[in-house]
């Protein structure tokens, strides 16, 4: 009798403290094994860091930098605009020119990701890029490399970059 | 009664036969006999143990339909099955079974630096999040738990959303060990 007293009394705390611990499935919290103990509570990314996380973050990393084998944005890719071969440039690249997204939305995540990552690498009088501008760039098909090479070179001539060492990309060896 | 055959194998059965016909009635035994039947063919209809011989598949009935397949049959607490929702697109080993967890690379393994970001339904609040697959590269291949999903998964000339790659891009390692699956946000 007496065990069985302490097995309720035991029974009735569990339950208080059941219902006092905060409610798992409240607000926003991420119901899953690893977070609903956590609580953790995301709130919705706006549309062009979610199109950036989609198409770009993948490779070119959360903060703009990533492995050496991926063109590093952060610092860097607003370089690119400050002359129109290279504004030109950063819509053709494959990945950009050939992407399944909308003119609208690829001209969105341009100018999120040039703010966002290499604001101060911008011209002075930087213009956003714009649908139309992107669909009819959109339709070249580059050579990547050479392209890259002549603009970077393009920048150096116009004194843009101190070196083309600013915007070099390092020679991997894999194997 | 005198027994009619002469052989000892065949005296023996007779007598059997002979005792068998005087305590057993054939109207009893047929009647039994169609008990059973009846009793045998109805027993698997009655409304008994059904949810046990039907196993996983009518447990969990989705009450809710999601625009992903996935979705409506994934769960949200085991990440060593290949149904846990975040693997809605992940193909190979689940790092979960191969001693680290669903976001985190087994011992010995390093996280490859870049990841190929889809997006999964969660089954019980019906949102989507986004969800990074990388690959924990740098031993030999885990082989516990091969899953394949394939939400939103691209042919390989589309490399940057195919899963058919090893995605070890700029690890130390290009062997690939297991696949992970890390929350990276909740979509709009």
């Amino acid at each position: 009798m007496r065990q069985l007293a302490v097995v309720l009394a035991l029974a009735l705390a569990a339950s208080i403290v059941g219902a006092a611990s905060p409610p798992a499935a409240s607000g926003s919290n991420v119901p899953d094994v690893e977070t609903r103990r956590s609580g953790l509570q995301l709130t919705p990314m706006p549309r062009t860091a979610q199109l950036y996380a989609t198409n770009c973050q993948g490779c070119h990393g959360e903060f703009g930098s990533s492995a050496a084998e991926i063109p590093t944005l952060a610092g860097r890719v607003g370089y690119f605009t400050r002359i129109p071969d290279g504004r030109r440039y950063l819509v053709q690249v494959p990945n950009v020119a050939l992407n399944a997204n909308s003119d609208a939305d690829i001209a969105a995540v341009l100018n999120w990701l040039l703010a966002t990552y290499s604001r101060a690498q911008l011209p002075a009088d930087f213009q956003p890029y714009t649908a139309s501008e992107v669909a009819e760039l959109r339709q070249a098909r580059i050579d990547v490399a050479a392209s890259r090479r002549r603009v970077v070179d393009a920048l150096v001539a116009a004194g843009q970059i101190p070196s083309a060492d600013t915007l070099a990309l390092p020679y991997i060896v894999l194997y | 009664m005198k027994p009619i055959s002469s052989g000892r194998f065949d005296g023996l059965i007779e007598s059997l036969s002979r005792g068998a016909a005087q305590l057993t009635s054939r109207r009893g035994f047929l009647s039994q006999c169609g008990l059973w039947l009846v009793a045998a063919s109805s027993l698997p209809l009655l409304p008994v143990a059904r949810r046990a011989q039907a196993g996983e598949q009518s447990a969990p009935k989705p009450a809710r339909k999601f625009a992903s397949e996935f979705a409506n049959h994934a769960q949200t607490n085991d990440p060593t099955r290949c149904n846990y929702w975040r693997y809605c697109a992940s193909d190979g080993y689940l790092c979960a079974c191969c001693g680290g967890g669903p976001h985190t690379c087994p011992p010995g393994t390093s996280p490859s630096p870049t990841s190929w970001i889809g997006s999964c339904i969660n089954p019980d609040d019906g949102k989507t999040y986004l969800i990074a697959y990388r690959d924990c590269c740098g031993q030999d291949s885990c082989g516990r738990c091969a899953c394949l999903g394939q939400e939103g998964d691209m042919p390989s000339y589309r490399p940057q959303v195919n899963n058919d790659i090893v995605w070890c891009f700029g690890a130390s390692s290009m062997v690939y060990h297991c696949s992970s699956a890390g929350l990276v946000g909740l979509a709009e």
